[in-house]
C-alpha cells in the first residue's frame, strides 16, 4: 500500500512544503514591513491600552488629528493593547526589560503602579506639568484622589473621575411608594418591599472578576460606620477585616444576599448583563460609578429614560463616624507616562494632553475626567451636569475597598464578591479569606 | 505493517446491519445531536442582535435570518488579520517540528550510538513540563534579542515545545522500520542522510502526518504563549484567533454577545473547511500512525 | 555495516536542529525558573535570595492545596471521560458502524479542531442562566426542573468544565483508538468467535487486551494534557467562583503575573512537572505489567 500511493503522497508532502514556504517568506515579509524606517527621524508615541477601554485611544487620535497636528508631527501615535486580565502581567514583563511603552494605564492594581514608582519606571506628573507650563491641567479633587490612593504621590493623570453611588429608577420607587433611602435600614427596607412586591432590589454583577460592584457595597458600608480612613487603617495593619466592626459590614451586603434582593443568581450575572437589569426596568437599584453615564444617555440601551434615573449617596449607616457628604470617587483607570521614553515627543504629547483631553473626552464621549476642561462644552445631557455639580459641590471622598489592597487581595475580594451577593458564602468567610491574601 | 485500508465495498446487507438495531441506531441519533446542535446554535446566535441576546429567550430563532451585521462588525475587528497571524505563526513551526522531530526521531532509534536512550530521556521530561515554566526566561531573551514585535517569538516557542512528544513518537515509529532497509541503501552507494529523505520520510509520511495533526490542534488552540508574546509588546496586529475571540468582551467585561458568535463562527467555518480539506488524509492517517506505545 | 549507522557526523546533522532547538528555548528557560524557586520578588522590585522559603510557603498555602487537589480531581475525571468514551466509540466504530463509520467519526472529531476560546464561549451560553436561560436550562425546565446557575458553584462549574472537555476531545480519543482496534485482525474475532466468545466475553479477553498498548498510549497523551489544562477553564470560569474551579497551571500564572510572585511561581510549576512526572511513571510501571502472565 505504501509503494502503491507512494507518488501520491510526495505530491502532498510537496503541496505542504510550498505552502509553508510560502508562510515563511510572508512571514519575512511581515517583520521588514513592520520594522522601522531608519530614514525618517520620527519618533513614536506608543501607547499600551485595552480592548475593554476604546475611549484613551480614540481621544488620543482626535488630539494628534486636532490643534497638535503639527506638534505631533514628528511624533506619531502606536498603539496597541492587552486584554484587562492580563495587562498587569505584561506590565510586569515590559518594565523588568526596560520596555515599557510611553504612555500606558496605571495599572489595574494600585499596588503594582506604586511598585513602578518606586522602581523610577513612572514619570513625576507634578513637575512635568510644571515644566510643560500646565500645573493647573489637573482638577483638585481629582488630583486628591490620585495622591491618596498612590501613597501621597501624583505620577498618575486621571482620563477619569468618577463618582460612584447608588442609581434608582424613579418610577418603580413611586409605584411602590418608597421615598430616597437616607440610611442603610431605610435601604434594606425599600429592598424588602420590593423584593415582596416580587420586584428585584438591586442589579449586581457577580461573575467572574465583575464581583466588584459588591464588595463597593461592603467597603462603602465600612466607610459609612468606621470613618473615611478605616480602610487605611487595614492597609496599616492597625486593623483587620476579620475585626468584628469590620465583619458587621459584609454580614449586612451577606443579608441582602441571603434574602434575594439581587436576583436569582449574581454569580451568573457580568457587567453588561447587570447594566440592562437596571436599564430595562428590571431592578430598581443599581451601584455604579458616573462612567455608566455612556450606557444611560444611550437611548438604545436605555429603555427607561434618562429622566427616569436618579442618584442616590450611598446612604449612612446610623450611629456610624461616616457621612453619605464623603462621595466614593476614583480616577477609573489613570495613565501615567514611563520615564524611560520620557522624550521631546513624550513632553509634547503631555503637553496636548493636559490641554486639550477633558474637553475631548466630554465633547465625543462624554467622560468626565479630571482634567480642567479648557473650552467649555455646550449641550450635555441633564445626568451629566447633574454628576458634575455632585463632584463640584462634594466636600470630600472616599475610595473603594480594594484600593489599598495587594493585588492578590484585589483578586479574592473581586472574584468572591459575587458569591457573596449570591447569599452562598457567609460575611465571615469572605472577610478571612480576603485577609488572609493581605496577611 | 498492517493493511488499512479497508474501504473496498462490502455487501450491502452487511453494511447497514448495525442501523437496523435500535439502540445503536439511538446512540447515534444522540451523538449527532450532541455535537451538531451546539454548532447550530451558535450559527443562530450569530445572527442576532444585543436585545434579542438580553432579552428574547435563547431558543427563539432570529428575528432577522439576513442580519448580517454581526459578521460586518467581527470581520471589522481584525478576525482576517488574527488568521494570517495564526498561519504565519502556526505552520512554519509545523513545519519545522515535523522535520527536526523525524530527524531527531530516526537519530535515536535507527542509528546506533551511545547515550541515546539518555538523549531521548531528556527529551521526554518536556513533555511533563507546563509552559508555564518556560515563559519569564523567555520573554526576557525574546526582548534583548529584538524578537519581541514579530512572530519569531511564537514561531520559536511552538516548535521548541513541540518537539519533545513529536521526537517520542517519531522515535516510536522508527522502531518500526527494519534498519536493514537503510543498510542495503547505503550499500547501494546512497548516504545516509539521503536514505533519511527518499526512505525514512516516505515510509514515515503517515505518522508525519499524524504527529503534525496533533501539533496543529495543540498549537492552533495556544492561548497562553500567544498572549504572552504578541499582545502589548506594541504591537497589536499580531494577535492570533484565540487572543483576537478573547478580547471581544468589551470593557468591564461588557460582552458584545452577537459579534462574538460571528467570529466564533468565522472560525468555525474556516477550521471546518481546512478540516474537511484533509479530512480523509486526517483519519487514514491517524488510522495508520497511531501511538502504539 | 553498524558502523554506516554509527557515523558520528550523520547524527550530529539529523540531531542538531532538534536538540539545539529545545535545549535553547525549553531546557536552558526550565533551568532558569528552577533558580527562581530559590528567589523572592519580580524584575520590578528585583530578586532577593529566600533559601527554601517558597517550598515552605508551598506546603502551608491552602489555595496551592486547593487547586492541586482540583487539578487531581479534573484530570482523574476528564482522562476517565475521555479515554472511556473514547474507546466506547471506537468499539462503535469498529464493531458496529463498520465501514459506514465515516461520516460519524467526522463529526464527532470536528469540535477537537476548534479554537478552546470560541468552544469555552460556546459553553458559557449554552449553560447559560442570564439574560436568558441557555439551551440547557431551557432543557430542563421542559422536564419541569428548576434553572440552574450552573457557574455559581464549584461542584456544578466542575461539571461544566468537565462536560466541556471531555465533548471536545472523545472523538479525537475516539479515532486515536479506532487506530489500534482496527489492526486487530478479523481473523482473530472470528476465531474467538468460533471458540464461542461473544458480546462482553469477546470484548473482555479478546479486544481489550489487544488494543492495550494503545490504549496505555492514549492515556499517558491524555493524563499529561489534563493536568496542564489551562486555556478551557481560563475562558470558560476564570477559576471561578472564587477560586474554585483555579488549577495549578491558574494559580501559577496568577501568582506570578498578577501577584508578582515570580519565585512562588516558579516553585508551583516545579510542582506540577513532579506531578505529571510522577503519573507518567506510574502509568508505564502500570502498562509493564501484564496482566496475562
Amino acid at each position: 500500500m505504501i509503494i502503491k500511493t507512494a507518488p501520491k503522497r510526495r505530491q502532498t508532502v510537496l503541496a505542504g512544503l510550498c505552502v509553508l514556504g510560502l508562510a515563511v517568506g510572508l512571514s519575512a515579509c511581515g517583520d521588514s514591513s513592520s520594522s522601522d524606517d531608519p530614514a525618517s527621524n520620527q519618533v513614536e508615541f506608543s501607547f499600551l491600552g485595552m480592548p475593554e477601554n476604546t475611549t484613551v485611544e480614540a481621544v488620543l487620535q482626535t488630539i494628534a488629528a486636532g490643534s497638535c497636528a503639527t506638534d505631533l508631527a514628528d511624533y506619531p501615535l502606536k498603539t496597541s493593547s492587552q486584554p484587562q486580565a492580563s495587562y498587569d502581567q505584561q506590565l510586569q514583563l515590559l518594565a523588568g526589560n526596560d520596555a515599557l511603552p510611553s504612555l500606558i494605564f496605571a495599572a489595574n492594581t494600585p499596588s503594582l503602579a506604586i511598585e513602578l514608582h518606586d522602581g523610577g519606571y513612572l514619570v513625576d506628573i507634578d513637575q512635568a506639568l510644571t515644566e510643560v507650563g500646565l500645573a493647573d491641567a489637573i482638577l483638585p479633587a481629582a488630583e486628591s484622589v490620585l495622591r491618596s490612593l498612590y501613597g501621597g504621590d501624583l505620577f498618575t493623570l486621571p482620563a477619569e473621575f468618577n463618582i460612584e453611588g447608588i442609581w434608582y429608577n424613579k418610577a418603580i420607587l413611586a409605584q411602590h411608594g418608597i421615598a430616597q433611602p437616607t440610611t442603610w435600614d431605610e435601604l434594606t427596607a425599600a429592598n424588602q418591599k420590593l423584593a415582596d412586591a416580587g420586584v428585584q432590589p438591586f442589579a449586581v454583577a457577580g461573575s467572574g472578576g465583575d464581583g466588584w460592584n459588591v464588595t463597593r457595597l461592603v467597603g462603602n458600608h465600612i466607610f459609612r460606620s468606621l470613618g473615611a480612613d478605616a480602610m487605611r487603617q487595614v492597609a496599616d495593619g492597625k486593623a483587620k477585616l476579620t475585626d468584628p466592626e469590620y465583619l458587621a459590614s459584609a454580614e449586612a451586603v451577606a443579608a441582602w444576599g441571603q434574602a434575594g434582593y439581587f436576583g436569582p443568581a449574581p454569580t451568573a450575572v457580568d457587567y453588561a448583563t447587570a447594566m440592562n437589569t437596571f436599564l430595562t426596568g428590571q431592578a430598581a437599584f443599581y451601584y455604579m460609578g458616573s462612567w455608566a453615564l455612556a450606557s444611560f444617555n444611550d437611548p438604545t440601551q436605555n429603555q427607561i429614560g434618562d429622566d427616569n434615573i436618579g442618584f442616590l449617596p450611598f446612604p449612612n449607616v446610623t450611629g456610624g463616624k461616616g457621612s453619605a457628604a464623603e462621595v466614593p470617587a476614583n480616577a477609573g483607570m489613570p495613565l501615567a507616562l514611563s520615564s524611560a521614553s520620557y522624550d521631546a515627543g513624550a513632553k509634547a504629547w503631555l503637553g496636548c494632553l493636559a490641554q486639550n483631553y477633558g474637553t475631548l473626552a466630554l465633547r465625543d464621549k462624554g467622560q468626565i475626567t479630571g482634567f480642567r476642561v479648557f473650552d467649555p462644552v455646550a449641550d450635555l445631557p441633564a445626568l451629566t451636569t447633574e454628576v458634575q455639580d455632585i463632584i463640584a459641590n462634594a466636600p470630600s471622598s472616599v475610595l473603594w475597598f480594594e484600593a489599598l489592597f495587594s493585588a492578590q487581595a484585589t483578586t479574592t475580594a473581586q472574584t468572591n464578591g459575587g458569591l457573596l451577593a449570591e447569599g452562598s458564602l457567609s460575611g465571615a468567610d469572605f472577610m478571612s479569606i480576603v485577609q488572609a491574601d493581605l496577611g | 505493517m498492517r493493511p488499512i485500508d479497508r474501504s473496498s465495498p462490502g455487501p450491502g446487507h452487511r453494511r447497514w446491519r448495525g442501523w437496523r438495531r435500535t439502540p445503536i441506531g439511538l446512540v447515534v441519533a444522540v451523538l449527532l445531536v450532541i455535537e451538531v446542535y451546539p454548532l447550530l446554535w451558535l450559527f443562530l446566535g450569530s445572527l442576532k442582535t444585543q436585545d434579542e441576546f438580553l432579552n428574547r429567550p435563547t431558543w427563539a430563532l432570529p428575528v432577522d435570518w439576513l442580519n448580517f451585521d454581526n459578521y460586518v462588525q467581527a470581520w471589522r475587528s481584525g478576525v482576517a488579520r488574527d488568521l494570517v497571524n495564526s498561519v504565519l505563526a502556526v505552520f512554519p513551526a509545523l513545519a519545522a517540528i515535523v522535520l527536526f522531530g523525524a530527524a531527531a526521531g530516526f537519530a535515536l532509534e535507527i542509528m546506533v550510538w551511545k547515550g541515546r536512550s539518555g538523549v531521548l530521556l531528556v527529551f521526554l521530561t518536556g513533555i511533563m513540563v507546563p509552559s508555564q515554566m518556560i515563559l519569564l526566561p523567555l520573554f526576557s531573551v525574546y526582548f534583548q534579542t529584538h524578537l519581541t514585535g514579530t512572530l519569531w517569538p511564537l514561531i520559536l516557542t511552538y516548535t521548541a515545545t513541540g518537539l519533545p512528544l513529536t521526537v517520542f513518537m517519531m522515535a516510536t515509529y522508527c522502531r518500526s522500520i527494519p534498519r536493514e532497509l537503510f543498510e542495503a541503501a547505503t550499500l547501494d552507494g546512497a548516504s545516509l542522510l539521503r536514505a533519511f529523505w527518499s526512505i525514512a520520510l516516505p515510509v514515515l509520511a503517515n505518522a508525519v502526518f499524524t504527529v503534525g495533526l496533533v501539533q496543529f490542534f495543540f498549537l492552533w488552540n495556544d492561548l497562553l504563549i500567544a498572549m504572552t508574546f504578541t499582545a502589548g509588546s506594541g504591537h497589536d496586529e499580531l494577535a492570533t484567533v484565540q487572543v483576537g475571540l478573547l478580547s471581544f468582551q468589551g470593557r468591564f467585561g461588557t460582552v458584545q454577545y452577537g459579534p462574538t458568535m460571528a467570529a466564533i463562527c468565522v472560525n468555525v467555518l474556516i477550521t471546518l473547511a481546512l478540516y474537511l480539506f484533509c479530512n480523509q488524509r486526517v483519519m487514514k492517517g491517524m488510522a495508520a500512525g497511531a501511538v502504539k506505545g | 555495516m553498524r558502523q554506516v549507522l554509527g557515523d558520528r557526523k550523520t547524527i550530529a546533522v539529523l540531531l542538531a536542529p532538534a536538540l539545539i532547538c529545545y535545549s535553547l528555548i525549553m531546557l536552558a528557560p526550565m533551568v532558569w525558573s528552577l533558580g527562581y524557586t530559590l528567589f523572592s520578588g519580580n524584575p520590578i522590585r528585583g530578586f532577593s535570595f529566600a533559601g527554601l522559603a517558597n517550598f515552605d510557603t508551598l506546603l502551608h498555602d491552602p489555595k496551592s492545596g486547593q487547586a492541586l487537589l482540583f487539578t487531581i480531581k479534573y484530570a482523574v475525571t476528564v482522562t476517565i471521560g475521555q479515554v472511556v468514551l473514547g474507546y466506547l466509540l471506537a468499539l462503535l466504530y469498529v464493531f458496529q458502524l463498520k465501514r459506514s463509520s465515516g461520516l460519524i467519526r467526522t463529526l464527532v472529531f470536528f469540535p477537537v479542531v476548534l479554537p478552546t476560546v470560541a468552544v469555552s464561549l460556546l459553553f458559557q451560553k449554552l449553560f447559560a442562566i442570564v439574560p436568558q436561560d441557555g439551551p440547557v436550562n431551557s432543557l430542563m425546565n421542559l422536564f419541569g426542573a428548576e434553572s440552574i446557575n450552573w457557574f455559581g458553584g464549584g461542584g456544578r462549574a466542575f461539571l461544566v468544565i468537565a462536560l466541556m472537555d471531555i465533548w471536545r476531545s472523545m472523538g479525537f480519543y475516539g479515532v486515536l483508538l479506532y487506530a489500534g482496534l482496527v489492526d486487530i485482525s478479523d481473523d482473530v474475532i472470528e476465531s474467538a468467535r468460533l471458540d464461542g466468545a461473544g458480546g462482553w466475553r469477546l470484548a473482555r479477553t479478546v479486544v481489550l487486551p489487544l488494543s492495550r498498548p494503545v490504549l496505555i498510549s492514549a492515556l499517558i497523551f491524555s493524563i499529561n494534557g489534563t493536568l496542564k489544562v489551562f486555556d478551557s477553564i481560563y475562558a470558560l470560569t476564570g477559576g471561578g467562583p472564587g477560586a474554585q474551579t483555579s488549577p495549578l497551571t491558574l494559580h501559577m500564572y496568577r501568582t506570578a503575573f498578577a501577584y508578582g510572585d515570580y519565585g512562588y511561581g516558579a516553585t508551583i510549576a516545579l510542582s506540577l512537572t513532579i506531578c505529571c512526572l510522577l503519573v507518567t511513571v506510574a502509568v508505564f510501571r502500570g502498562s509493564r505489567q501484564d496482566p496475562t502472565a
